[in-house]
């Protein structure tokens, strides 16, 4: 499951056919491969990204008629980047996301248990 | 691979979500009771106005406590907003009612969050939430002692002054 590049070693986390995330654990962050860019965030703002993905409303998007364009910028406070998303990237982002944190919930009952079971 | 989200926060983000909650409904409480105490003032119980001030005060305490316990275990505290206090009450006895709709609600919330800590086995929220199981039991005491009191004085003649006299002295010593 470990992937080495020539920087430093990043661990796949989950990926789908439209990105990738990969958790660095000697800088204790994540990179983040979506959108043709890798970004990378810290815990504090990869949740902020989870929680402002999590917060846009698709299927309002999806019955809105009117003539705007279906763009989403996806702006984190005090984070370096920004997202500007078409409605189709935001649902590939979003299932992008939901697989990475049940991959990070599953990692840490693994821990969990490893601890437990090793007093 | 490491498990980053526990090193750096020892509540789970759900226990996070409810905790933060919770820290809205106790804001939501103190501002209810800051309305009783006003409405109290207003129309000359002033005991009963002085028992809401300190409520209020209490709600205020219990806000800060969950605040910082989201804090110091590595969450991120979000400072509510709170909006909707309903200022004016049809009598005395409609204020004491509303006080203990609200505390009955706090404790349901309290042992919501008590239930996810029990599934998750988050047994260190668990024993944070053990204070305040046992001052719902204080909340829920004086409130609906107040309106025992209600019951036992009535409301006819100088009714409504003895209640709020004796609502001045409502104490809860249990050393259960
Ligand atoms: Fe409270
Ligand atoms: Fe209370």
């Amino acid at each position: 499951m470990i992937a080495t590049t020539e920087l430093t070693l990043w661990t796949d986390v989950f990926s789908t056919k439209t990105g990738a995330v990969y958790q660095c654990d000697a800088e204790r962050c994540w990179y983040v491969d979506f959108a043709g860019k890798v970004a990378r965030f810290d815990h504090r703002n990869f949740l902020k990204l989870r929680k402002a993905v999590y917060a846009i409303d698709i299927e309002e998007k999806l019955l809105n008629t009117t003539t705007d364009p279906d763009v989403e910028i996806i702006f984190i406070c005090a984070c370096d980047h920004c997202y500007v998303l078409s409605l189709a990237q935001i649902i590939n982002l979003k299932e992008l996301l939901e697989g990475t944190f049940v991959m990070l919930e599953l990692n840490h009952i693994i821990h969990d248990r490893l601890f437990s079971n090793s007093l | 691979m490491k498990d980053l989200l526990r090193i750096k926060s020892l509540i789970s983000s759900d226990i996070e979500a409810l905790l933060n909650q919770q820290v809205k409904k106790e804001a939501l409480s103190s501002s209810i009771y800051l309305a009783m105490a006003s409405w109290c003032n207003r129309n000359g119980y002033d005991f009963s106005s002085e028992y809401f001030f300190k409520q209020a005060d209490e709600e205020r305490h219990h806000q800060l406590k969950f605040y910082k316990y989201i804090l110091d275990m590595g969450g991120n505290a979000v400072s509510p907003e709170v909006t909707g206090i309903k200022q004016e009450f049809n009598s005395f006895r409609e204020v004491f009612e509303e006080a203990l709709d609200q505390e009955i609600s706090v404790t349901n919330s309290i042992k919501n969050i008590y239930a996810r800590c029990m599934k998750e086995q988050d047994f260190i929220t668990m024993e944070f939430l053990n204070w305040f199981l046992k001052e719902q039991r204080e909340e829920e005491y004086k409130a609906r002692r107040a309106l025992e009191l209600f019951e036992v004085i009535g409301e006819e003649g100088t009714g409504r002054w003895q209640i709020d006299k004796h609502v001045g002295q409502i104490k809860y010593d249990s050393e259960a």
